[in-house]
């Protein structure tokens, strides 16, 4: 009887793995972000489960086109989660805390899309993305600045070229370039020279 | 018997007066106190709000309801962001999530929105810091019914734009 119940157990696990491995879990507050929160003169956090994503998408219009788009794209999504500090002089942090931070981030189911760096202006972006048995399901956005750090991780099947699409959630609206920035087309205004 | 009835009530009222003062209370009431308590401040109260609050029920057909609004004024002293932020979880209590989080000019600006589930409807709680101003809402929303509310409103403002034009 007992092995009866652990190879139902057992059996219910492995039925159980290929659901539990489609949908992830946003990840808990890197330990350095309360750090990085109190040195920061401006700071925003937005953190956005699966849950409260379906509730977000419920205010969109199905049946305008734009919004229609936006809302399938948000009903899939598993997770938004953004941390963006800004400082008001250089060095407040130091190169190896974004290094710690990206690498608290960046396990290994994440593969490098872009990385970009700017000795001139000390800016570095990098795009990484979750692919699971061949599709995207995720994207990790990781921008240093000497006087701004920015953590953009969406989970759930999104591509870049998604990203502007999310911009009318509240602390979103710089995903749009961010999507820009990933073409190379256009770039923010404040990082002439960064290309 | 009976005496022993009445000591066990008088002692059950001289600690109810206790565990309200000493924070057991929670959700809207207990962010409001907590941070008039902590920040010696007196929120201003909003005449009739609960008939606001069943007008808006009313005219939004339920879209809109338990709406708790607290308002301070002269609001001065440091905020800690972070402190702020466990202070309203703390007194929110399980089920609330917090989803955003902004804090401007080195405290002078912060915003905390917290968000749950209620069934149908999305339960909102804002804290709001505008220089010396601070604002505690609380409202339910029921998304489906707003929407149609909206919807509605932008039909009949669309309307008079066509009226005006002809």
């Amino acid at each position: 009887m007992k092995h009866r119940i652990i190879a139902l157990l057992l059996g219910a696990a492995v039925l159980a793995a290929p659901v539990l491995a489609q949908t992830s879990q946003l990840p808990a507050p890197s330990p350095l972000e309360k750090e990085l929160a109190a040195r920061a003169s401006n700071v925003t956090e937005v953190t956005l489960g699966k849950n409260m994503l379906g509730f977000a998408s419920k205010f969109m219009d199905g049946k305008d086109k734009d919004q229609a788009t936006a809302k399938q794209l948000i009903d899939g999504l598993d997770g938004i989660y953004v941390r963006s500090y800004e400082f008001d002089k250089e060095g407040e942090y130091s190169p190896e805390q974004a290094e710690q931070l990206r690498k608290y981030f960046e396990t290994g189911e994440w593969t490098p899309m872009v990385h970009e760096h700017s000795r001139k202006s000390g800016e570095n972006s990098d795009v990484m993305v979750k692919m699971v048995n061949g599709e995207n399901r995720g994207i990790l956005v990781f921008e240093t600045e000497p006087k701004e750090l920015t953590i953009v991780l969406i989970l759930g099947p999104i591509h870049m070229s998604d990203l502007g699409k999310l911009k009318g959630i509240a602390g979103l609206g710089d995903l749009g370039d961010i999507e820009k920035n990933s073409d190379g087309k256009e770039k923010k205004d404040k990082k002439d020279g960064a290309q | 018997m009976k005496g022993l009835w009445l000591i066990s009530l008088f002692v059950l009222a001289l600690l109810l007066p206790i565990v309200v003062l000493a924070g057991g209370q929670g959700g809207f009431d207990g962010v409001v106190n907590s941070i008039e308590s902590k920040y010696h401040a007196r929120a201003t109260k909003i005449p009739f709000l609960g008939v606001i609050s069943l007008i808006s029920r009313k005219a939004t057909g339920g879209g809109v309801s338990n709406l708790h609004v607290a308002t301070f004024e002269h609001f001065s002293g440091p905020v800690d962001g972070d402190e702020l932020n466990r202070m309203v979880e703390e007194k929110l209590g399980q089920g609330w999530e917090r989803i955003i989080r902004e804090t401007r000019k080195k405290g002078n600006e912060q915003t905390v929105i917290f968000m749950r589930s209620e069934g149908e409807k999305m339960g909102l709680f804002v804290v709001d810091l505008d220089g010396q101003e601070l604002d505690v809402v609380e409202v339910s929303v029921s998304p489906d019914h707003l929407n149609e509310s909206l919807k509605h409103y932008s039909h009949s403002r669309e309307d008079d734009s066509k009226d005006e034009s002809d």
